[in-house]
Formats: C-alpha cells, sequence, structure tokens
C-alpha cells in the first residue's frame, strides 16, 4: 500500500534537528505540489549521491537509485536518456558534487541534461564525521585539517553559471515554503537545474543562526552578468532565483523524440536493420 | 602463379590512405568470392611515421593475414627497407620511383601524382591500380573502382589509368586469382560486436574514445537513427559506465565500449552494478598495456584484469570471441545473459580482432535477443526473494516504487544494515549463478576444431592465428578455445586434465595458461607467446607449433 505521506517505514537516523529534513519536507511538499499541477508522483525518479544527505532516498517512498559517491548525475542523467518521460531529481552533497564527482556537475551543466540536481551544502562531510568539503572556508578545522584548511573553497552557483546551467537557484533548509517552490520550478525547467541548499549541521557545522539572521534576496532570474556577480556576494548570503534561460536540451539534441524504454524496438524491425547494415 | 593464399600489402605514412588501399582491394578480393583478411598495422599519430595493411585471401578459408606478401606497394623509402623481407617466393615488391631500383619493380607514384592536386592523397589510389595491374584487372575495371571507392572521381581515376599503364607492362597479369564460391560481407570485430548487439535489442551505448575500441563508438553514432539506438560520448569512462547503470534501470539495454585503461576507470560502476543487480554489457578491446601501453596495437594481458573486475562477490560473466562470426554471436549472448540474470557481462577482445576486417557469413536473425524476466505490479518488491536468485524487473514509471540500491539493502531496496538481510541478499545474488550455469551447460561455451593430433589451447583473435597456422604449416592437432571465461566451463573441459598440450596465447607471463592449469589441472607443457605487439603471424606461429608438437610426442612416447 502506497503511504500518502510519501514516506518509507525506513528508520530516520539524521541527527535530530539536522537541516536534511527541511530539504526532505520541502521536496515532499514539491512532489504534492507538482501532482496538483498534473505531474504524477510516479513520473517523479529520485536519484542520491553517497552521504548524510542521500539518506533522503531510503526515506521518501518514490522510485530512484541510490548510487554512488560523486556520480549520481551520471546516474540521473542515464536514467533521463533511458525514459526521457520521467523527471529525474538527483540529491547530492557538497562533497559529492564539488569533491568526487565535480566533473559530472560540469559537463551535466554543460551539456544541459534535463535532470534536477539538489546539492545539500552543510559545508563539511559530515557522514564521515566532519572531514572539511570542497566548500570549506580557509583555516577551518576538521578531523583531516587539523592545523586549518589550507583551500579556499568553491563557490558552486558561480561554477555552476559558467558551466552552462540554464537554472541556478539557492534555498535554505531552514525555510522550507520558499524551498518548495525553488524545488518545484526546478523541477518544472526543462534543461539542468541546480538548487544549492544551505543545510545546517547540528553536529559539525551549525550555521542556523547565521543563515536565520544573515541572508538576503537574490532578486532573479537576473541576467548572467548580473547573476554571476550576485553569486559572489556571501553577507547577507542571496537566496532565491539567480538566473534561469531556455536552452536545448541534451536528450533533445542526442536522441531527438527518441524513449528507448518506451519505444524499445521489436525484434523483427531491429534484426530487419541490422541486416541492411551486415549487407552480403 | 596463383598462390593458395594471396597477400597484398601496401606501406606507407600516415595520410596516404594506406589502410584505404587495404579496405578496397578487401572488397575486391570480396567480390571475387573469395575469402578475406585484413590486418592493419598503424601508429598513434595522424600524419607521418609507419602504416601498412596487409591483406590475405584465398578460396578456402582464411582467418589471419600472412606477412608473407605476394604483392608489396611500398609508398615510401621506409616501406620498401621494411617490408623486402616480408616478401614472399616469387613475390613482387613495387616501390615509388621514376628511376630503376634494385630488387624492387619502380613504378613513378609520386611524380605522376604531381601531375593533380593535394598529390600527396592519391599515393593509395595508385597502390590499388598496381593491385589491379598485378592481378589482371583491367583499367575500365580499375576506374569504375576507383570511382565508387574514392572522392574526386576525374583526377583519380585518371591518375589510377596512369598508374595502371605505367604498372601493366612490368607486373601485368602476374598473378592470376581464381574466383571463389559466393560474395560475403566484410566486417571488422567491432562492427560485428556492434551489430551483434544491435540485434540482440541495445538501446543505448556509451563509450569515450579509447583505441581499439573507437570504432565501435563511431559505428554506432553513425548509424544511430538507423538503427534506433542513443550513443553518448560523454566527459570520462566514469560517466560512461554510471550513465549506463542509470538508462539501464530505466529499461535501456545498455553497453558500453573501451580498452584496459579506460577499464579500470569504470569499475567502481561495475560493482555498483553488481550490488544494484543492473544488467551491464561491457566491451573490453585490449592492446599492448599495462598503463598507456601501445595504444593501436594487440595483446591479451587484460585477461586477469578482466576476470577479476570491481570490488565484492558478484556475478561477473567473462567471454571471448574467436572470430568475427563469433563476435557478432557472442556480443547478442552476453547482452541477453546480462538481462536474463541480472548480471556484470564483460565481452574480452582485442584489437586483433576488433580492428581486423574479415569475411563473414551470418545470419542476422541467428542473434539472441534480450529480454529481463518481468514483473509488476502492487506490491512490487526490486530484490524479491526468488528460488534462482533472480528477482523480477519491473521499470519506472511505477505506482509501487522501484528502488535500485548501492547499499547492502532489503527486498524493496531500503538500506539495510541487519545481520540476516545482508547474508540473504548475499546468498540471493550467489544463487544466481547455479541458475547460469545450468543454462550455459546447454549452450556453446567451448569451440573445438579437429580431432586429431596434439591438443593446442588458445582463446580469443589468438584461435584465428592458429587455425591459420595450422593450414599454413599443413599441421594436424585439436584446437580446444573456451568462448567462457567465467564462469569457467569446467563441465566442458574436463578431458583436460591431466593433459599435456600446447597453449598460445599474447600475454608476456601467460595468464591463459596460469588459468588453463589451474581451473582443469592441464599440463601447458609448451606456451607460445608472443607480446610484441603485434598478433601471431602464421607460417612463423606454424614453425612453433611444429617444433612443440615433437617435442610433445618426444615426451610423450618416453
Amino acid at each position: 500500500m502506497k503511504s500518502d505521506d510519501l514516506l518509507t517505514e525506513a528508520e530516520k537516523t539524521w541527527c535530530p534537528g539536522c537541516g536534511n529534513f527541511g530539504i526532505m519536507n520541502a521536496f515532499r511538499g514539491a512532489v504534492r505540489a507538482l501532482e496538483g499541477r498534473g505531474v504524477p508522483r510516479e513520473m517523479i525518479v529520485m536519484c542520491a549521491g553517497i552521504g548524510q544527505h542521500a539518506k533522503i532516498f531510503d526515506y521518501v517512498d518514490l522510485s530512484g537509485f541510490y548510487s554512488l559517491h560523486g556520480r549520481s548525475m551520471a546516474t540521473a542523467q542515464g536514467i533521463k536518456l533511458g525514459n526521457p518521460d520521467l523527471k529525474v531529481v538527483d540529491f547530492v552533497g557538497d562533497g559529492d558534487a564539488m569533491g568526487e564527482g565535480i566533473a559530472h556537475m560540469i559537463f551535466a551543466a554543460k551539456r544541459n541534461a534535463d535532470i534536477t540536481v539538489v546539492m545539500h551544502n552543510n559545508g563539511i562531510y559530515a557522514l564521515t564525521t566532519g572531514q572539511r568539503a570542497p566548500t570549506t572556508a580557509k583555516g577551518v578545522k576538521g578531523p583531516s585539517t587539523p592545523h586549518g584548511n589550507t583551500e579556499e573553497p568553491l563557490n558552486p552557483i558561480a561554477l555552476m553559471l559558467e558551466a552552462g546551467a540554464t537554472f541556478v537557484a539557492r534555498g535554505y533548509a531552514g525555510r522550507i515554503g520558499e524551498l518548495t517552490e525553488l524545488l518545484v520550478s526546478a523541477i518544472e525547467h526543462e534543461g539542468f537545474s541546480f538548487v544549492e541548499v544551505m543545510q545546517p549541521c547540528v553536529t559539525f557545522n551549525n550555521t542556523y543562526e547565521r543563515y536565520n539572521e544573515r541572508t538576503g534576496e537574490a532578486g532573479g532570474p537576473l541576467d548572467f552578468e548580473a547573476a554571476l556577480a550576485m553569486s559572489r556576494r556571501t553577507d547577507p548570503l542571496p537566496l532565491g532565483v539567480f538566473y534561469r534561460v531556455t536552452r536545448e536540451t541534451h536528450g533533445r539534441s542526442v536522441a531527438p523524440g527518441r524513449n528507448p524504454a518506451r519505444d524499445h524496438p521489436t525484434r523483427e524491425r531491429r534484426i530487419a536493420a541490422v541486416a541492411r547494415l551486415v549487407g552480403g | 602463379m596463383n598462390p593458395e593464399v594471396f597477400t597484398f600489402l601496401v606501406g606507407g605514412r600516415a595520410g596516404q590512405g594506406v589502410k584505404k588501399a587495404g579496405e578496397v582491394a578487401s572488397r575486391l578480393f570480396a567480390r571475387l568470392g573469395r575469402h578475406v583478411f585484413q590486418m592493419d598495422d598503424y601508429q598513434s599519430l595522424i600524419r607521418g611515421g609507419h602504416n601498412f595493411s596487409v591483406v590475405s585471401t584465398a578460396v578456402r578459408e582464411v582467418t589471419s593475414h600472412s606477412m608473407r606478401a605476394d604483392l608489396v606497394v611500398a609508398l615510401d623509402g621506409r616501406s620498401l627497407d621494411l617490408h623486402r623481407p616480408h616478401l614472399a617466393d616469387g613475390g613482387v615488391i613495387v616501390c615509388d620511383s621514376r628511376e630503376p631500383v634494385d630488387g624492387a619493380v619502380a613504378v613513378p607514384l609520386g611524380e605522376e601524382a604531381g601531375a593533380y592536386s593535394r598529390p600527396e592523397l592519391r599515393a593509395g589510389v595508385g597502390a590499388v591500380a598496381c593491385l589491379c595491374a598485378a592481378i589482371g584487372v583491367d583499367a575500365d575495371e580499375l576506374e569504375a573502382i576507383v570511382r565508387a571507392e574514392y572522392p574526386d572521381a576525374e583526377n583519380n581515376s585518371a591518375y589510377a589509368r596512369a598508374i595502371h599503364g605505367a604498372a601493366v607492362g612490368r607486373i601485368g597479369g602476374t598473378f592470376s586469382l581464381a574466383r571463389g564460391d559466393r560474395e560475403r560481407s566484410l566486417l571488422t570485430g567491432n562492427q560485428a560486436i556492434a551489430l551483434g548487439a544491435a540485434a540482440a535489442g541495445l538501446d543505448f551505448y556509451a563509450a569515450y574514445p579509447m583505441t581499439p575500441s573507437s570504432t565501435i563508438l563511431h559505428f554506432l553514432a553513425q548509424h544511430d537513427e538507423h538503427l534506433g539506438i542513443t550513443v553518448v560520448h560523454p566527459e570520462s569512462e566514469i560517466a560512461v559506465a554510471n550513465m549506463a547503470v542509470g538508462a539501464a534501470a530505466a529499461g535501456a539495454r545498455a553497453m558500453v565500449g573501451t580498452s584496459g585503461g579506460g577499464f579500470a576507470l569504470m569499475e567502481e560502476a561495475l560493482s555498483l552494478a553488481g550490488m544494484a543487480e543492473v544488467p551491464l554489457l561491457c566491451v573490453l578491446s585490449s592492446r599492448p598495456g599495462p598503463s598507456t601501453g601501445v595504444p593501436t596495437y594487440t595483446e591479451q594481458a587484460d585477461l586477469e584484469f578482466a576476470l577479476h573486475q570491481g570490488h565484492g562477490d558478484f556475478l561477473r560473466i567473462v567471454a571471448s570471441p574467436g572470430t568475427v562470426e563469433e563476435a557478432y554471436s557472442l556480443a547478442a549472448e552476453m547482452l541477453a545473459l546480462v538481462w536474463r540474470y541480472q548480471a556484470v557481462g564483460t565481452l574480452l577482445t582485442e584489437k586483433h580482432l576488433s580492428e581486423s576486417l574479415m569475411t563473414v557469413e551470418l545470419d542476422p536473425a541467428s542473434a539472441a535477443w534480450a529480454e529481463p524476466v518481468a514483473g509488476e505490479g502492487a506490491g512490487y518488491l526490486r530484490y524479491r526473494q526468488t528460488e534462482d536468485g533472480v528477482s523480477p524487473l519491473a521499470f519506472f514509471p511505477s505506482t509501487s516504487p522501484i528502488k535500485w540500491n548501492s547499499y547492502e539493502h532489503d527486498e524493496a531496496g531500503i538500506t539495510t544494515e541487519d545481520a540476516g538481510t545482508i547474508a540473504a541478499m548475499h546468498d540471493k545474488r550467489d544463487r544466481k549463478l547455479a541458475t547460469l550455469v545450468a543454462a550455459l551447460k546447454g549452450a556453446r561455451t567451448v569451440n573445438r576444431f579437429g580431432s586429431d593430433g596434439p591438443t593446442v589451447v588458445t582463446y580469443g583473435s589468438t584461435t584465428m592465428s592458429v587455425l591459420e597456422a595450422l593450414r599454413a604449416g599443413g599441421l594436424t592437432a585439436t584446437v580446444v578455445q573456451p568462448v567462457y571465461l567465467r564462469p569457467w566451463p569446467v563441465w566442458e573441459l574436463g578431458d583436460l586434465a591431466g593433459r599435456e598440450v600446447v597453449v598460445v596465447e599474447q600475454s608476456s607471463t601467460g595468464q591463459f595458461a596460469r588459468l588453463l592449469s589451474e581451473k582443469t589441472r592441464a599440463v601447458p607443457r609448451h606456451v607460445i607467446r608472443r607480446y610484441d605487439g603485434r598478433p601471431f603471424d602464421p607460417p612463423e606461429l606454424a614453425g612453433d607449433l611444429d617444433a612443440a608438437f615433437s617435442d610433445l610426442g618426444r615426451e610423450v612416447g618416453r
């Protein structure tokens, strides 16, 4: 029996107060909102990387693929090419997407793959006990950097804009209503949509106070240069849509009109096509 | 002259149309109803260097080129020096010169080409003209061939006629090639793999360019609309394998292709496919390694790697085709097997099969068809416990959620750390091996050629070299070629236990001989190895086999 709360019976093992609860609740709200707008929930397929963020896969009662650390962007693109009718929402961590799998992020944006990537940004590796992430500020101490992080952090919004993402937004796990709206817009967007979600980690990097007090409005969609300039502001941290534009999607350009899952050929038709190429 | 096997060798710099000249010759021989085998030896560069194409043809079956050439056309000085030793008794070597050259037939290929624009692009046409003159194909027929095969038809056909005229007085009709019984199709191993997979229902192919697998990507990309296959070239082999996993989970029959280095990058995703039980077929076309190695040459040193791909316990199927025809049927069969058993399959081959061009006779409709055990409906469980270990597959969209998982999981696909569930899910996946083996027992997993004489065990493209060597040397032997390498077909190979055999392979340490002795307790008394990047040359291999057979005979008699 399908539970109407969109939750499985899996035990939730996030810390009490974890920002991931906010993201999960916003996503559940977004699924219901999309249902109200004519998108059946079974058409929404989840992907997840590996990390605390990824447990959302076990908790939300939707189909999908619990992939590898850093690779779920590739898995998600494969699912979309395999069945372009689906809405594919990929949940990734900042370590996942800005570290191990950064090439997949950049290329998914570059080719305008028609998937939505929701990046839970808690600024650290939480599941592996708080090491520094690619998004961690310089100087921050962690188990792998006891003398302080020696590297500058990446700016995911600027990176995704430069790479060619056609929908770029930032939300905050502590503002579920706004985040729900951002997720609905991102999932409805045709093309590569990227939503960075600031996610407080109550155990290793508690940022609730900062984001509750010092956030502003991105005020987008902006033009490209203005979006890029906005992406460089950090205090107050801009939230909302930065950029939105329409461009031909990867699937439509590489395999126009083809849906392998729906239109799998009959054996007869395929053998005839092969026979013409074999010749003789 | 009418040699049983006629061999044409054309050599020159990259960019002179050497390979194209070989292909034109292959098609000409095939139209004569003859069997053809073309091997291209080329370097990892685009211009300059030294390339050659060697085409052997006979009225009887021919499964390898020979390095004893009856006609050599040397398009540059280096080719003349390098290929003189390859000339067969009574053979002719043509070189590019206006002046007479000692021990060669001088034809002014370059000077004549100077009358046309871009003369360097004409050289290959000149080689075809020399071939036609030597085998008694007249100028009109040559012109028709050139017009069908080359661009710039006016200039190329005029040039071809001029070269034909210059050559015919010197070498005209030196060779007479008998017509064969019927015209056969010409395919490379990579084309056969692509077509075999397509015939089995392939929907999705992803690859990152890597020699010698790249021509699968090129071929399928060229024919994507005709076949109805989605073909992508993403940022890396890591993306390739993970995209294929996603596409397969969505229901698309997916395949990837690469060589050793790229396969190493795919490992993580192959292990993922093992855990999540995603049907996935990978073509691994080997070149000399380790590491970057020698990109455009051949070797069989990825066998142990292929057998042990991916971390953890999961069902792996590894098989290697012995001929281009078998590449077609095996690619289809492997795609069908990975879908039937939700397994990871590796089609292991080598540059020598991937990129060699060969006449084939195949019935396209003989290919297997990939079909999963299907399940759906309320209460669907992606990883349902079943007696044979195979959980029925359903695809998105589904009102009953379908959850694929890289973590250990319960039947519903939800992550678990429960001891009993972990063991039970291992058991479920492990049961698929017995199910698969039961099915393979009814399939062709080992090829045997001949039934007399000493036993030669080999696999992959080296099978073609061994069979041609036996014909070239007039030798009698029983050739055993395991097609499936994992699961190893013990049920077919029991007779090898304790038997002294000759092993032929292209690995410096004898990987196949080790596998054979470990799995069958056969005694590889002689392991004939070649590991200089070049495939075996049948006449030379015949000598090595003959010596090994004599020695084996002595030891057996002792």
